[in-house]
């Protein structure tokens, strides 16, 4: 016999009153449970569209033109001794490829339209073998091999081809500032329409071969050098064995940031989303712990001749008060494990029914939903609900504590 | 025994002066008015009287359920006044036996598991306990309802096992207060016999609360109580 098992049997002799407390923590537990599925599944859909949406996991620089978030777009391509570093970066554990990447920015014109664009040229076959995402939305994609002069080709946002006028097959011509300050123009062929999701980026996206950025600005030099790895989680390990290969070999001072730093974007998202979700916690945490407070309050009010027969027959203050606090815990527990398999059941459902969300403020497109829920959340949820059913029986506790003896065997 | 205390060590309880009052609203209502008694070891007491003469808060302050708001309580040579509240947690669970007017037996127990647990929060071991419960039923004559719950026993078994509940731990004495008032009279007798076969045989000390005319005729010992004054002793 122990103090456990009196708890539950006490449990059970109000069996309404207790279904309805665990009802109030299993939907507590299940509304937790989704919620965390919900946003880990958007932080991670984010996290992974912006690394193969074309940031990569790591981008190499120049220190001279590297900034906060990346390089300098503005500045001139410095990257001199890229060819070699890219060979480095590729031989390094869990490096898919690593590609260069030249950035640019200039106008683009087809008849008598103009349109300023912010491009990238980079190794249409390394973007491949990095798992960078190409959403091409008409037309193909840019061929692997490097472009012979006179034929060269671009990929447009969407947006931006259609304030051309622009279709694939077309001619636009690029027009940028050269490396040596001279304004340099080349016709292209319209390969393909691309997007990447966010309206803003489309109308300004223009995407072409290294050969060409090089061809445009005159230079042999790249803007960075962009990496992709087999993993994200591997990242900050990637990023470490890098730099060690490199501070040996290469002669130029570099710089390697993660996608992380590259995206201030993702963790305002991620500190927003966060703050939600604390919030909502914090409502549940409230509401299961007023409703099961006052309930287990009840049953401690009900029971005071009980208590006082206890405490007169030599249980002890604390005993007692853990009766009612092992009342809780079960509660807690059951609960919570009942939260889990419906939650469970609800995961797999929503999951399997592939239901379409709509565009996210600024997307172009929507996506179908699905919790990403991980093992850790069910134990963690029991956690938490034990704690909560914990606070929510203190002050119960308390009153069963400072019961006077002869006025509780005396209450009616 | 505490300095100065001329208690013999025949006398297991000394009641010196005591006095009781509580506050209703804004009336003060004195339950006991100076009350002196001494009981000895293996008494078998009546505590006799009619509706608010005290007998109930006597046993309160006698069971260690209480404090007394002047006076001294003096048991098997302790000053209770003297005890800390653990203490008496313990001389509680040791030393004395509660019989209550309404059982008071945990309704989620069994009438083995409500005998057994003073044995279990004690700290007796678990083969100790099992013998103990199952004698303490059986001297009172339940040893084959041992796996009812409460509910499923008559108000004279619930009583039984209270009493049995009380004996397990082979208290000092046993405070009784009105066991037999939600009892009809014949099981009033039975459980009335059953305590004195008890006083008897174990020399457990009984104080016994009661105004019920018939088991007063049948005391050893008598203490009447009137207004919260010992009025005659007999």
């Amino acid at each position: 016999m122990k103090f456990a098992v009196i708890a539950l049997r006490n449990l059970a002799r109000h069996r309404r009153r207790t279904l309805l407390s665990l009802l109030v923590i299993a939907a507590g537990a299940v509304a937790l449970i989704l919620t965390t599925g919900f946003i880990r599944f958007s932080f991670d859909g984010l996290r992974e569209a912006l690394i193969h949406g074309g940031l990569g996991h790591l981008e190499l620089m120049p220190a001279a033109t590297a900034g906060a978030t990346g390089p300098d777009r503005s500045a001139p391509p410095a990257f001199a001794d890229w060819a070699r570093v890219r060979e480095i970066a590729e031989s390094t554990p869990h490096v898919l490829a690593a590609g260069a990447a030249v950035y640019l920015t200039g106008m683009a014109s087809k008849d008598d339209r103009s349109s300023a664009f912010v491009g990238v040229a980079l190794e249409p076959e390394r973007e491949r073998r990095m798992n960078l995402e190409v959403k091409i939305r008409g037309g193909a994609n840019l061929p692997d091999a490097a472009p012979p002069v006179g034929e060269d080709e671009v990929l447009l946002g969407l947006s931006l081809a259609q304030s051309l006028g622009a279709a694939p097959g077309d001619t636009v011509t690029i027009t940028s500032m050269t490396a040596d300050g001279t304004l340099n123009a080349l016709d292209c062929r319209v390969a393909g329409l691309v997007t990447t999701g966010l309206q803003e980026l489309d109308a300004r996206l223009l995407k072409t071969h290294l050969a060409t950025g090089e061809r445009l600005l005159g230079t042999d030099r790249v803007s960075s050098i962009v990496i992709g790895l087999d993993d994200t989680a591997r990242t900050e390990e990637a990023g470490d064995a890098l730099a060690r290969r490199l501070l040996s070999v290469s002669a130029e001072r570099l710089v390697i940031t993660d996608w992380r730093a590259r995206a201030p974007f993702y963790g305002q998202v991620r500190a927003l989303y966060s703050g939600v979700f604390w919030f909502l916690g914090g409502i549940v945490f409230v509401l299961v712990c007023l409703a099961t407070s006052n309930t287990l309050l009840m049953s401690v009010l009900e029971r005071v001749r009980e208590f006082g027969t206890l405490l007169a027959i030599g249980t002890s203050r604390g005993q007692v008060a853990l009766m009612v606090m092992l009342e809780a815990l079960w509660l807690g527990v059951v609960g919570a494990l009942v939260g889990d398999g419906v939650a469970a059941l609800l995961v797999m459902a929503i999951n399997a029914a592939g239901i379409e969300m709509p565009p996210p403020p600024g997307a172009a497109a929507g996506f179908p939903l699905q919790l990403a829920v991980r093992p850790g959340d069910f134990v963690a949820v029991v956690a938490l609900m034990t704690v909560v059913l914990a606070v929510a029986a203190i002050f119960p506790a308390l009153r069963t504590v400072r019961l006077r003896i002869v006025d509780a065997l005396g209450h009616v | 025994m505490i300095p100065g205390s001329a208690v013999s060590s025949r006398v297991l309880f000394q009641a010196r002066n005591l006095r009781k009052r509580y506050r209703l609203g804004t009336v003060v209502i004195e339950a006991l008015r100076g009350i002196d008694l001494e009981v000895a070891r293996g008494e078998f007491v009546v505590v006799a009287g009619p509706s608010g003469s005290g007998k109930t808060s006597l046993l309160n302050l006698l069971g260690c359920l209480d404090e007394p708001d002047e006076g001294q309580v003096v048991f098997a040579g302790a000053d209770l006044a003297s005890l800390s509240s653990a203490d008496k947690t313990a001389l509680r669970r040791r030393q004395l036996g509660f019989v209550f007017q309404s059982f008071n037996l945990l309704p989620v127990l069994s009438a083995f598991e409500n005998v057994e647990y003073p044995l279990w929060i004690d700290g007796i071991p678990r083969a100790e306990r099992k013998r103990r419960a199952e004698e303490a039923l059986a001297a009172v004559g339940l040893g084959d309802r041992m796996r009812h719950r409460p509910d499923q026993l008559s108000g004279g078994e619930r009583q039984r096992v209270s009493l049995a509940r009380a004996l397990v731990h082979e208290p000092l004495a046993i405070l009784a207060d009105e066991p037999t008032a939600n009892l009809d009279s014949r099981t009033a007798a039975a459980i009335v016999d059953l305590l004195a076969r008890m006083n008897a045989e174990r020399g457990t000390t009984f104080l016994f609360a009661t105004h019920d005319p018939a088991i007063v005729a049948r005391a050893p010992r008598t203490i009447r109580l009137k207004d919260g004054m010992v009025g005659e002793s007999a």
